[in-house]
């Protein structure tokens, strides 16, 4: 347990966070363990005027200030959702050949520490949140995207003019102040939790690749035309992951000029502290056997050349010949239509000893 | 050419003129730098799902991405093999522009751009030359309740051309494709407020029709259409210029004609390329505010084609009636070979567009690149385009050459000219190296800001303001070269200050033709044949020597 009990603003952007991530807990909870059976929250189908949304910003365990946001803006509930969604999916498919597979069970305790996967989770969920929410707005799912910070004009203006910005600035800014982090915090758990979650905005901002078109006399590039695409998800995550590898253990640092606690990176690494990298204060237990962060590696199938070492902390693993089906020859369409043979194939498969 | 008031000018006023169009041109810049916003701006939107339940599809259904009387949706399509929904079924709805917005006249045209994201499968993997076929209807309305008008409905063939950056395992099953732009639409002006396209993919095994196309997962549009604000800082730019160019060639004209002699082919040539430049400059776009032009788009085309080619003879004969050989010129037939590549040039390049936005007035999703015929016509279109542009630039850097070589040749023999005939030849190398300065300035500014709006962000914080470079390069450039017709019209105008010494010059010439009749020919073809040297010119004469 944490000794030091953090300042009650530094408390409430933790509930307000942690209070986030529990509600999709309870979501979860909901819609089972297996990302396969994970379906999809029904679509609403109602106008964005009628009352739906109200109702679904109620069930959601959010703050007051969050409530607020979320009765404003009608595709924002839904939004939220399809962030958790999209976070939960992306982190067990990059931890899927990890001690820790991304399992939402001992997350509650997760939360109260600060490993490295505790700041992969905040990542990626701030991460998928920046994504939703630019994704929402390009599918005209939320109402207040861009226009909505141009200064002194009105939204129409400002749109009629020009001067609109793209949904990922709006995206970002709305980020944070969903996530209330206006005042810079001394609690130094807080300061952790907000670079990580800047960090997982900066990934999928870095992931941005710049697409240009040119329109001029006969198509020639005299007007040319760039925007700023956003990138697939798993590029996102995939980018996280390798933060989350290269982690860096930090230090708290009273700065002697401000007289500010920061951040900073161990000595030995001599480069300083970068916006981009993941930050944690403890070390990850090993989450080999059941506590109260996992369910342990016992029972994990494993690949025999690959992860069965690392995987089953030397406990070794079990072998078992099974007979899988698997679908061959298909016929397919772009979408919904899948004709396939059925190949049987008898397979080895290994899965971790419990004990 | 004594009489040109370039020539008669002091070099005190052609400063002070320079410094005034050095500020306008600063203005224009600073016009579309800090006024303006950025020329154009690109909308993402992503195609809802959504589900069309009628077995025979009813033509006049449109469906609506959100909103009043929204359609039913599905998220992924895993959702609709859950529900035994049929790729036939599915319709990708997009309204343009976004809730609570409303597109204007004063985007006065959009593009849009398509792009698939398809994901990886093993069994489902994108084949060679693999096509889409696309059933697509565009309607418009123009209040929020009324019903959808369609403006078009087209079936479209694109091809994708994608590719897998990692290696085909069942590893990286779900990872995207990266696929090209497609181009998908384009309409020439923005009428109405509200648009609605519609999209089908329907399948068709027997006949091959969108098989073999990979796992769709979403499809991406992105709209372009230039900034409402960038427009009007536009319009009143033209609005602003027509009358400054159209002043100075009136007056221009005047002058030529109060002459005693008809006018000769470099003058007629500079009328020519002030007539092109007020057509650019009229601002006839006023109308597509209030008009639903579509043509508008290809009309500012042919505008801007004129004016190059206009643009690109003036120089070849600015050059060719200073070449100071011994030829008789001053008809425009001697320049055939010269003028003869821009003509076909540009006619290439005009067949080219007919082609593209020509064809587009009718169905705005025709693209010319969307088949391997017209990509391989439009190719060959641009080719021989660009083989002209280079075999007019060697004749001309080949002019310029020859010029140069007779500047050098007349410079020695100067001296032992008689005073009428020195101050001529004087006058000739002098216009004509003002002109070479001032027009490769000019080309250099654009070449340079153009690589400059093609590296650059597109704007640039400075301090509390932000600068548009795009913008301020289109407006720039295009006052530029404004500026540069306005002075050549005003610089090479013929002097009021030769009617004093008409005869006087006159009689100098005569005097000196029995002399050497060789260099006679040369002195009565230029313009200047009737213009003797004033007493101003004798001052200004010795920049010439420069």
């Amino acid at each position: 347990m944490r000794s030091r009990l953090p300042r009650t603003a530094c408390l409430l952007r933790l509930i307000a966070l942690c209070i986030l991530l529990s509600h999709s807990a309870a979501y979860f909870g909901l819609t089972g363990r297996e990302p396969l059976v994970l379906l999809p929250a029904p679509f609403s189908n109602e106008a964005p005027t009628g009352k739906a949304h109200l109702k679904q910003c109620e069930q959601m365990s959010l703050t007051r200030r969050q409530k607020r946001l979320c009765r404003r803006e009608p595709g924002l509930a839904e939004t939220l959702r399809e962030s958790v969604r999209l976070s939960l999916l992306e982190c067990r498919y990059q931890f899927r050949n990890e001690r820790w597979n991304c399992s939402m069970d001992g997350r509650g305790s997760l939360l109260k520490r600060a490993f490295k996967e505790t700041a992969f989770l905040l990542a990626v969920s701030s991460a998928a949140l920046t994504h939703a929410l630019a994704k929402a707005c390009s599918s005209g799912r939320m109402e207040r995207c861009t226009c909505d910070d141009s200064p002194g004009i009105q939204h129409r203006e400002a749109w009629q003019w020009g001067v609109c910005g793209d949904n990922l600035k709006y995206s970002t800014k709305f980020l944070k102040k969903f996530l209330g982090q206006k005042r810079v915090s001394k609690d130094m758990r807080a300061q952790v939790d907000i670079h990580n979650i800047n960090a997982g905005i900066r990934a999928v901002k870095s992931g941005l690749k710049t697409t240009c078109k040119c329109h001029g006399v006969s198509g020639s590039c005299a007007v040319r035309t760039c925007w700023k695409q956003l990138p697939p998800f798993h590029d996102t995550g995939r980018l996280l992951k390798y933060r989350h590898d290269t982690a860096m253990r930090v230090l708290s640092v009273t700065n002697a000029a401000t007289g500010e606690t920061e951040l900073a990176g161990p000595h030995r690494h001599s480069q300083s502290l970068r916006t981009t990298d993941l930050v944690y204060l403890e070390d990850s237990p090993s989450f080999c056997r059941p506590s109260r962060y996992s369910a342990g590696t016992g029972g994990r199938s494993c690949a025999k050349d690959t992860t069965c070492q690392s995987l089953c902390c030397g406990r070794g693993y079990n072998t078992a010949m099974r007979l899988t089906s698997m679908s061959c020859h298909c016929q397919v369409r772009w979408c919904c239509h899948v004709e396939c043979q059925t190949c049987v194939r008898e397979e080895e498969v290994y899965t971790c000893k419990t004990a | 050419m004594a009489g040109a008031i370039i020539e008669n000018m002091s070099t005190k006023k052609l400063v002070i003129m320079g410094v005034t169009l050095l500020l306008f041109q600063a203005l224009a810049f600073m016009v579309g730098g800090l006024i303006a916003p950025s020329p154009t701006t690109a909308v993402h939107y992503l195609a809802t799902k959504c589900v069309d339940k009628i077995k025979h599809q009813e033509e006049s259904k449109w469906f609506m991405p959100w909103g009043h009387d929204q359609c039913e949706k599905i998220r992924t399509f895993d959702e609709a093999v859950a529900k035994r929904i049929e790729a036939n079924n599915i319709v990708f709805a997009i309204h343009i522009p976004m809730p609570q917005k409303e597109m204007s006249p004063w985007f006065q045209f959009m593009l849009v751009i398509l792009q698939f994201d398809i994901a990886f499968k093993m069994y489902n993997q994108i084949e060679d030359g693999a096509m889409a076929s696309l059933d697509v209807r565009l309607a418009y309305r123009d209040d929020t309740v009324s019903d959808w008008t369609e403006m078009a409905h087209s079936l479209e063939l694109r091809k994708l051309s994608c590719n897998f950056t990692t290696t085909r395992t069942f590893e990286n099953e779900g990872r995207y494709y990266e696929c090209d732009l497609l181009p998908f639409m384009e309409i020439g002006s923005v009428a109405h407020k509200y648009y609605l396209l519609n999209i089908r993919l329907p399948v068709n095994e027997r006949r091959k029709v969108n098989v073999g196309i990979g796992e769709i997962k979403d499809i991406r549009l992105v709209s372009i259409h230039q900034n409402g604000g960038f427009t009007k800082v536009w319009f009143a730019m033209k609005t602003f210029l027509t009358p400054s160019i159209l002043i100075i060639m009136i007056w221009y004209w005047r002058r030529i004609m109060l002459m005693s002699r008809p006018p000769v082919l470099l003058e007629k040539v500079i009328l020519a390329l002030g007539i092109s430049m007020t057509f650019i400059n009229i601002p006839v776009e006023w109308f597509s505010i209030g008009f639903n032009w579509t043509w508008m788009l290809l009309f500012g085309d042919i505008r801007q084609g004129i004016f190059y080619s206009m643009l690109l003879s003036f120089w070849i004969i600015f050059c060719g009636e200073h070449l100071m050989d011994q030829t008789e010129r001053n008809r425009f037939s001697v320049y055939w070979k010269q003028v003869g590549p821009i003509v076909f040039g540009s006619f290439c390049l005009f067949i080219f567009d007919m082609c593209e936005r020509g064809v587009q007035l009718t169905n705005p999703f025709y693209s010319i690149w969307a088949s391997d015929v017209g990509t391989e016509l439009a190719m060959a279109f641009i080719i021989v385009a660009g083989i002209c542009a280079c075999l007019y630039f060697l004749f001309l850097c080949f002019m310029v050459f020859q010029v140069f070589r007779n500047i050098s040749g007349k410079r020695t023999s100067l001296p032992a000219m008689s005073k009428a005939r020195r101050l001529h030849y004087e006058g000739l190398i002098f216009r004509f190296k003002f002109l070479m300065l001032v027009t490769l300035t000019c080309a250099a500014m654009t070449v340079i800001f153009f690589i400059i709006s093609q590296v650059n962000e597109g704007h640039w914080h400075w301090g509390e303001h932000t600068v548009q470079v795009n913008s301020a390069f289109f407006t720039g450039i295009y006052g530029m070269w404004n500026l540069y017709v306005f002075a050549i019209m005003f610089l090479y105008a013929p002097s009021h200050k030769r009617y004093g010494d008409e005869r006087s010059s006159g009689q100098c010439i005569t005097g000196d033709a029995g002399a050497n009749s060789g260099e006679d020919i040369q002195l009565t073809t230029t313009i200047t044949h009737v213009d003797g040297p004033t007493e101003i010119y004798k001052l200004t004469g010795k920049e010439a020597h420069e």
